[in-house]
């Protein structure tokens, strides 16, 4: 199953390298990526299109193990990086070093991002009584702070003048022009969060049970909660300097992969990966191409894709709304 | 989850009086504090008709037409968030926190995009700027979202815990949709929309206080007739139809006048979060289980609301002022969390 996934990621991938402004014919786009002859065609491939795919496919696959990893902890379907305010309070602080400290290296976002999405983290749990909440509790409370940190960027926005288009265009998600830098620059802290995840899945597959259950099977809590809680942040803060919010994403892959019933913890964490970067791969190939020559956010795309799922899982009744279990 | 289950203290006398008074208090508080010091004999010359042209202009161009269509746009936020919080028996309801304030957003930006963008892209000419299509464009986007509301309330025969979630995540949806138009369409005239977003009062005129003012007369003018209905709708459907109540009727005309006050308010003044959400919740602090006063008082303290934060926005940011959106949020939000920790 994830062999099949993964497989369907990389040829979204190679499909998504032939069109765009100038449209490339499958034997081009083969030959330059296999042979790199420094021509257009090549130069197209490698630094345009091939890294942004790339890293389409690593933020997806980081954001789907952050969205995973916080459903687990919380115990609530409902949860992912954007609903329980981690995005906003990634996105918020960066905008303001961005703004208003421009001398701060922009190496050092994901740190920033770090911080500032463990904090936004903390207050949405304190809110949701640590998960023990219900649902609504989560939704709402992470609603509150994603709006509370939002009036701030948006304010910072304002007092940012000209710097603004640039700003708006990062805030609304999306992978144009990114490098191999960029790709770099991530990729680190997606592959802590699903090394961890999969390392860690003896402990995860007890957290799901319930905090008893896996105290009573000799979880220590309060050293695992925080890493996990660490590691579902990891990647939204290496993600977000990078591309921006990419909503959804982090909500609907663990679903999907729910649907296909895995055959263990391990299996569904790596195929909610596989799945988050057959997600975003496909939406950013839909968002270039969709309107060639302009783009699209990639944002639009997977808000898209997402929200239609988020209504079926509320209306479908798969979510208890008394918090206890799934 | 009892709406009213807030306090259990008896309602005073005096509440509604005081509260009143806060009003006109915050009124005369901001005709006269601003930018520009302007003394108070000055304001009163200018009110008697004479003062100098500059004081009048300040006042009765710029200061009196945005207080007054803060005044009625916080009327109807206000009274929006407690007709929809009581109809969902659900205390975190509020129009702009599900769909609505998203709604407007993007219809306003698809009609910015084709009446200032599409026409003359990328040109520094002072295009101009059809701004009292504005508010209709907002409250058209406003009340089609209340209409998907509406469609999954009863379509999907859904419970009122499932409508708030449902209206988060099309909120989430449209609100994604329209920031992607504005970061798609380019540098153009960003700062328009932005300032717009982020819910604002600034350059309010005249006319956008004449547009509110039907929805806030009608939105008020309703209350009599659906009064009692209200007060029933606060229970279960079971329980509201054993007192006769044809349920379905009341409860959609009662989500119209929600949807219809808050989408025209955001049409005119932008997304203002959170008056609709804490005000209610304010008003039944203080007002106890006594539904007409609860009722009253929300209408009241919504104009205070936005009388006051705007009034803080104008005064903290000096000449470039804080939009008042930002300062409801960065106010409300702690009061909303002090409630979500305090809710059973």
């Amino acid at each position: 199953m994830i062999t099949f996934i993964a497989i369907t990621a990389v040829a979204v991938i190679c499909v998504g390298l032939l069109p765009g402004a100038k449209m490339l014919s499958v034997g081009t786009a083969l030959r330059a990526l296999i042979e790199p002859d420094g021509k257009i065609d090549s130069i197209l491939v490698w630094t345009l299109r091939l890294p942004r795919s790339l890293a389409a496919a690593v933020a997806g696959a980081g954001l789907a193990v952050s969205g995973y990893l916080l459903q687990t902890l919380t115990r609530n379907p409902l949860a992912d990086p954007g609903i329980t305010g981690v995005t906003a309070g990634a996105i918020a602080p960066i905008v303001v070093f961005f703004v208003f400290v421009p001398s701060f290296s922009s190496a050092y976002y994901p740190l920033v991002g770090l911080l500032g999405g463990t904090a936004a983290a903390l207050v949405t749990f304190w809110v949701a009584r640590g998960g023990n909440g219900r649902p609504l509790h989560l939704a709402l409370g992470g609603l509150s702070v994603s709006l509370f940190l939002g009036a701030i960027t948006i304010y910072v926005l304002l007092r940012a003048g000209p710097q603004s288009t640039a700003l708006l265009f990062w805030i609304s998600g999306g992978f144009s022009g990114r490098t191999w830098s960029h790709l770099a620059l991530m990729l680190p802290w997606v592959i802590v969060a699903v090394a961890g995840a999969l390392v860690l899945h003896r402990v995860i597959s007890m957290f799901s049970l319930s905090d008893h259950a896996a105290a009573g099977m000799g979880v220590h809590l309060r050293l695992w909660k925080p890493v996990l809680l660490i590691l579902a942040i990891c990647p939204v803060a290496g993600v977000a300097p990078v591309a921006g919010p990419v909503a959804f994403v982090g909500l609907a892959a663990p679903h999907i992969a729910r649907l296909l019933r895995p055959a263990g913890t391990i299996w569904e964490i790596g195929i909610t990966a596989a799945i988050g970067a057959l997600i975003v791969t496909t939406a950013d190939v839909i968002a270039r191409t969709a309107a060639i020559p302009k783009e699209l956010p990639v944002g639009i795309m997977t808000a898209l894709l997402g929200g239609p799922i988020f209504v079926y899982l509320i209306q479908r009744g798969r979510l208890d709304f008394r918090g206890d279990a799934t | 989850m009892t709406a009213s289950a807030t306090s259990t203290t008896p309602a005073k006398r005096w509440i509604l009086p005081v509260s009143m008074a806060l009003v006109v208090a915050s009124f005369l508080a901001a005709v006269l504090l601003g930018v520009v010091d302007i003394p108070a004999r000055d304001v009163i010359a200018v009110f008697s008709g004479h003062g100098s042209p500059e004081a009048k202009s300040i006042i009765l161009d710029l200061r009196l037409p945005r207080i007054a269509t803060g005044i009625l746009a916080g009327i109807q936020f206000a009274l929006a968030g407690y007709l929809l919080q009581t109809i969902t028996r659900n205390p975190l309801a509020d129009p702009s926190l599900m769909g609505v304030s998203q709604g407007a957003t993007l219809t306003v930006t698809i009609f910015l995009l084709f009446t200032v963008y599409i026409f003359n892209p990328g040109s520094n000419t002072v295009a101009e700027l059809p701004i009292a299509w504005l508010p209709a464009a907002g409250a058209v986007g406003g009340m089609a979202a209340g209409g998907i509301i509406y469609l999954m309330a009863f379509r999907l025969e859904l419970s009122p815990l499932r409508i708030t979630l449902c209206g988060i995540a099309i909120g989430a949806v449209l609100h994604a949709l329209a920031i992607g138009l504005i970061a798609g369409w380019g540098s153009a005239r960003i700062e328009i929309i932005l300032e717009w977003l982020s819910g604002s009062l600034y350059a309010r005129t005249w006319d956008h206080a004449l547009f509110l003012l039907p929805f806030t007369v009608a939105g008020l003018a309703v209350l009599p007739v659906i009064y009692r209905p209200l007060s029933i709708l606060q229970f279960d459907p079971v329980v509201a139809r054993s007192f006769g109540l044809s349920y379905r009727k009341q409860f959609s005309l009662v989500l119209l006048v929600s949807c219809a006050l808050a989408a025209s308010a955001v049409g005119a003044v932008g997304p203002i979060v959170f008056i609709g959400l804490v005000v209610p919740h304010l008003a039944r602090f203080l007002g106890g289980r006594r539904f007409s006063l609860v009722l009253s008082l929300t209408i009241v303290l919504g104009a205070v609301t936005v009388t006051l934060g705007d009034l803080v926005g104008r005064l903290i940011g000096g000449a470039e002022e804080v939009p008042i959106g930002v300062v409801t949020a960065i106010l409300g939000v702690p009061v909303l969390i002090a409630l979500l920790r305090k809710l059973p």
